[in-house]
């Protein structure tokens, strides 16, 4: 029974990662599709970081996202990868929530222009926030599990 | 041979939304077309026709590099009661040719009328008398009102959430840009697209 257990959650887990790879594959594929300079106007919108910042984070982020969603689709060290999206997430929803609390009217930036935040936005990247902190305690248990 | 001229100019032009007469500014055979959309109650629109317009217009429309095509995004709500007078009365002005020097005009009162609703007063000093009148009657056409409908729903159509904003067409892809707050990241955006 406790191994049936453990291998719809091995396939779920496998599943999620799989599709949180996906995700992030997209999202750093939709914003290189683009002009650089359309996602620094998004993150620039947010008014947390310098310009130079934001133009530096507008060339750099894409790629970053591509490299993620390519080692959790591949499954590939695990533990940096959902570490490492979870944080991204993190940041990401923090920022998102602060300006949908102060009523900024401004494009989230997630998946190229022309989405405003809202409370889809959030309810999105929250759920996705979810799933990669169960999905990093799952790579850090699994390894533990291993040891 | 006309056929393939007509031909070869119809696949230079930068496809987009409708263009009202009166209301373009450039080529429509320039290989990139901007569709601005704006509204003449909203601060960042004012700021953008009076600081970025002529800069945009030196570096793309004047040399031929683009086809401007103005759009009335008519916003409601608090702080926009009087918006679709406004963009009545310019989009009347535009049917005899009067859209730029009325638009200036909004513009420049805009703090005023957007206020007291006395948007014909900020109107009337950019035309003749005889333009007056005409206008005035255009103002209660209903195909003006029409137009300025059409305009926002292919606003709408095109994606446009906030003002003012300028859809890029090259290529036969359009790409809203909406962050005015440095003209030189515009600059480069349509540069690095137009080299694609």
């Amino acid at each position: 029974m406790d191994s049936s257990k453990d291998r719809i959650l091995k396939i779920a887990v496998i599943l999620l990662r799989v599709a949180m790879g996906g995700i992030f594959l997209y999202a750093g594929y939709v914003k290189l599709k683009d002009p650089w300079e359309l996602f620094a106007a998004g993150i620039r919108d947010y008014e947390m970081v310098p310009n130079w910042a934001a133009d530096l984070l507008a060339q750099t982020l894409p790629y970053f996202e591509l490299l993620i969603g390519l080692l959790l689709v591949v499954g590939r060290f695990l533990r940096l990868s959902t570490v490492s999206v979870s944080a991204l997430l993190v940041v990401f929803f923090s920022l998102m929530v602060r300006a949908f609390v102060q009523g900024k009217e401004i494009n989230c930036g997630c998946f190229g222009p022309n989405e405003l935040i809202s409370w889809k936005t959030l309810v999105r990247d929250g759920s996705l926030l979810a799933v990669s902190l169960f999905l990093t305690v799952m790579a850090f248990r699994a390894r533990r599990t291993s040891v | 041979m006309f056929a393939l001229a007509l031909g070869i100019s119809l696949l230079g032009m930068a496809a987009g939304p409708d263009a009202v007469p009166g209301r373009t500014a450039g080529v429509p055979t320039a290989p990139l077309r901007m569709d601005l959309w704006g509204d003449y109650t909203c601060p960042h629109c004012k700021m953008l026709h009076e600081q970025l317009l002529s800069r945009l217009m030196a570096d793309y429309v004047n040399p031929g590099k683009a086809y401007l095509v103005f759009h009335e995004y008519t916003l409601t709500g608090p702080g926009h009661e009087h918006s679709k007078t406004a963009s009545l009365y310019a989009a009347a002005a535009a049917r005899i040719g009067k859209y730029q020097q009325v638009s200036d005009a909004l513009f420049l009162t805009q703090t005023s009328w957007a206020m007291s609703g006395k948007v014909w007063e900020a109107v009337a000093p950019a035309l003749t008398p005889a333009e007056q009148k005409k206008v005035q009657a255009l103002f209660k056409d209903p195909s003006v009102a029409a137009e300025v409908q059409h305009d926002l729903d292919l606003g709408n159509a095109a994606h446009v959430d906030r003002t003012p904003t300028i859809v890029l067409t090259h290529k036969g892809k359009q790409t809203p840009w909406s962050y005015w707050n440095d003209y030189n990241l515009f600059r480069s955006f349509v540069d690095t697209e137009m080299k694609k």
